[in-house]
């Protein structure tokens, strides 16, 4: 009878308390897991973000860089070189340079060259 | 007395319902009632707007060399209601935007007004410095990121006594190192630096400075076209920003994943004109160097294709800096080929002796009596420069016979030879694409007096653009056709893929090409010994051209000023396949009067133009006119000695 009792009395509902348990680190998982998504979204934003602030910041320079390149290598910029002495026209002197004959009649490509110094 | 427990159960349920029924008309009130309200005030506290700048279009030259181009760079400007104490912020900001601290401070205490608070208070947007290079503004990211997060770090320096200073690590070691130590950093974080704002913008650059400067134009403070191209292309150019639509935290920062509604933003097409650089290039020397010279109060310098119509080159003096638009007057800013009109002189004659032609009232070997220089007519006297008896036409434009002109003028009659200046362009804008061209002035035959039919054949009485003459004389040069001069060559996006071009647009034949190589043959011996541009040669090529020499009108447009002359040239090379035509023009050189001529001054910087330009278009010249005219050299230079 005591034993009986002992089976019958402050019986913990093992299964129906495990049920719950499971619901809860179910519940508790998927919670937890629902943040570490948010987060992980709200992380690759950020980094898209950080990817994108480079990419505009590489273009700018990119941009930088070809502006700068178009004024040092415009006329002005030249001839400026060129009166400060840090640039210098080279002559081509007559005895370097050939004339070529005008094309013949005969639709040919080959023409021969002369100078005239010589 | 105890309340029974159901009693209890129903008060309780009551006190539910009732808190519950409250809850709810709260809830239709915050969410249907003031919805809008509430939506708008979290849209403006979470929601971001954000513009995606579009980037200007550039401007190219025909071998695509850069003309006009972006220069990325930064507005700084500021949150002042963020600002914890502006003289630090002003310090710290002083050195890099190159400001002084007074001035800083002064712009960071702006204040504005809020309906809200009706009071004044710190201004949320103060721009502190515009078109900062993105180097500085780099470095000024860098030190606000190094103060971010210097700011939460403990100071060593400042460890309590006896407590154990822990052994320094590398990421120590690189955060001592740096702009500021810890204690800097935590005085600026609290200064304010994050109420620094960085944002993109972008400067229009001109490489080729003065170069092409009238026609390349520039832009406003907006990036808005003013002048030149720049203004005429500006709806190619400007683009369409973008817009994206999303969230941002407390701090203001974007939330990227709440992104909702983006237009990508639509870059501005690049512009191609039809200038050839090196060619502009050779133009703008030769005519800086005439300026030097000769130090006339403008001078102009154009070049064309005739058969096409493209412009390859065109030059002002005086010029300006685009770069620099503030620096130089605004008369240095007008481009004058287009914008101002001037007695075109003997250059006209090409009109009434085309007309002519044209008209079989006479032949080029039609004599025409020239009265031996004096020729009265409505009782004023028409002279001529170098008197004959009588010149064929062919002569008349080769001596630039004022009174052969007139005769042809009084032949043609007061009608036709009004409708013969139309039909060549004058008196009607030409179409280009730049702003601010002028028609000219070509009276209607009811306003004219009775010398008129004598004053216009000689180029007096009318005003012309100096790019009307050079698309006249390109009729001439072409074979009869007049073309509407074009600056900009095509429109492309930036992928490369055209959005527009401009084909060449003929506007009308004007003569026939019998009559057009008639006066080309005319325009060719006017560089022959008896011919009035006798000192105009180019080795190894035929040029064709016409002197003019006009009196200057005076400033209240009665009468001439005495001594004051524009003198140009206008011809073309080579004769038989005209590769350009080229006007060069000067109003009222600084030298003695027997040398202030077209054929004396402006024919030899066309001369030396032209020698130049052929050699950049790789004109091949004429062995035998080589040989001749090294001869012709050699005999003259004998004759001399």
């Amino acid at each position: 009878m005591r034993s009986n009792r002992r089976r019958h009395a402050n019986v913990l509902p093992i299964a129906s308390l495990a049920t719950w348990i499971i619901v809860a680190a179910f519940a508790c998982c998927a919670g937890l897991y629902y943040v570490y998504c948010k987060h992980q979204l709200l992380e690759r934003g950020n980094q898209i973000h950080g990817l994108e602030r480079e990419l505009a910041e590489l273009k700018n320079l990119n941009e930088c860089a070809k502006t700068r390149i178009d004024m040092l290598s415009s006329p002005a910029a030249l001839r400026q070189r060129r009166t400060q002495d840090l640039a210098k026209y080279v002559e081509i002197t007559q005895d370097k340079l050939v004339l070529l004959t005008e094309k013949p009649a005969d639709g040919s490509e080959l023409r021969t060259v002369a100078n005239i110094k010589q | 007395m105890i309340a029974s427990a159901k009693t209890r159960a129903l008060v309780g349920c009551c006190v539910l319902a009732t808190g519950f029924t409250g809850f709810s008309f709260r809830l239709v009130d915050l969410q249907v009632t003031r919805h809008e309200e509430y939506a708008a005030m979290a849209a403006e506290s979470h929601g971001l707007r954000q513009t995606i700048f579009a980037r200007r279009g550039a401007i190219y030259d025909i071998h695509n060399q850069p003309l006009a181009a972006n220069e990325p760079v930064r507005t700084i400007a500021a949150d002042a209601s963020k600002i914890g104490d502006k003289a630090e912020l002003a310090r710290f900001l002083a050195k890099p935007l190159e400001m002084t601290e007074a001035a800083l401070v002064e712009k960071l205490s702006r204040e504005r007004w809020s309906e809200k608070e009706q009071k004044m208070v710190p201004a949320r947007y103060i721009v502190l410095k515009k078109g900062v290079p993105e180097p500085v503004a780099d470095d000024l990211i860098q030190r606000i990121a190094e103060i971010d997060r210097k700011k939460d770090q403990k100071d060593p320096a400042k460890a309590k006594p006896g407590q154990a200073t822990p052994a320094p690590t590398a990421s120590v070691v690189q955060e001592a190192s740096g702009y500021y130590t810890i204690e800097e950093a935590k005085t600026l974080a609290k200064a304010g630096v994050r109420a620094i704002m960085l944002e993109q913008d972008s400067n229009r650059v001109y490489p080729n400075k003065n170069m092409l400067s009238h026609v390349v134009g520039f832009v406003d403070a907006e990036n808005k076209g003013v002048d030149g191209v720049e203004k005429t292309m500006d709806d190619f150019l400007k683009g369409h920003d973008g817009l994206r639509f999303s969230e941002r935290d407390r701090t203001g920062k974007e939330l990227v994943p709440f992104r909702s509604q983006e237009r990508p933003a639509r870059d501005g097409a690049n512009v191609r004109l039809t200038i050839d650089l090196s060619l502009q290039d050779i133009v703008e020397t030769e005519l800086a160097a005439a300026v030097k010279q000769y130090r006339p109060k403008m001078a102009i310098g154009i070049m064309m294709r005739p058969q096409t119509g493209e412009i390859l080159a065109m030059a002002n003096r005086p010029d300006f800096d685009p770069n620099d638009v503030d620096a130089s007057p605004l008369a240095a800013r007008r481009n004058r080929a287009i914008t101002d009109m001037v007695e075109p002189g003997s250059t006209f004659k090409i009109t009434v002796v085309s007309g002519a032609l044209q008209q079989h009232l006479v032949h080029p070997d039609t004599m025409i009596p020239t009265e031996n220089g004096y020729f009265t007519y409505m009782g004023r006297v028409l002279r001529d420069t170098h008197p004959f008896p009588e010149l064929s036409v062919h002569d008349i434009i080769v001596h630039s016979s004022n009174i052969g002109a007139a005769k042809l003028g009084i032949q043609l009659g007061d009608q036709r030879l009004y409708e013969w200046v139309r039909k060549f362009g004058f008196g009607d804008r030409t179409g280009v694409q730049l702003p601010g061209e002028i028609n000219g002035l070509v009276h209607p035959v009811y306003h004219w007096d009775k010398l008129t039919i004598t004053r216009i054949p000689m180029g007096q009485s009318v005003c012309v653009t100096p790019l009307q003459v050079v698309t006249a004389m390109s009729a001439i040069a072409n074979g009869g056709s007049l073309m509407m001069p074009q600056i900009v060559h095509d429109v492309t996006d930036c992928e490369g893929h055209t959005v527009t071009a401009f084909p060449p647009v003929e506007v009308r034949r004007v003569i026939s090409p019998e009559v057009a190589a008639e006066v080309r043959q005319a325009l060719q011996d006017v560089m022959s010994k008896k011919g009035t541009g006798k000192d105009i040669h180019v080795p190894g090529f035929l040029v064709a051209g016409k002197t003019g020499t006009a009196q200057k009108a005076g400033e209240n447009g009665i009468g001439y000023e005495k001594g004051k002359y524009i003198v140009s040239f206008v011809g073309f090379m080579p004769v038989d396949n005209p590769q350009f035509v080229c006007l060069v023009m000067l109003d009222d050189c600084q030298v003695e009067a027997n040398k202030n001529y077209g054929g004396t001054i402006a024919g030899p910087i066309f001369a030396k133009i032209a020698e130049r330009a052929a050699r950049h278009l790789g004109l091949e010249p004429s062995q035998e006119l080589l040989q001749e005219q090294s001869k012709a050299a050699a005999d003259s230079e004998r004759a001399n000695d």
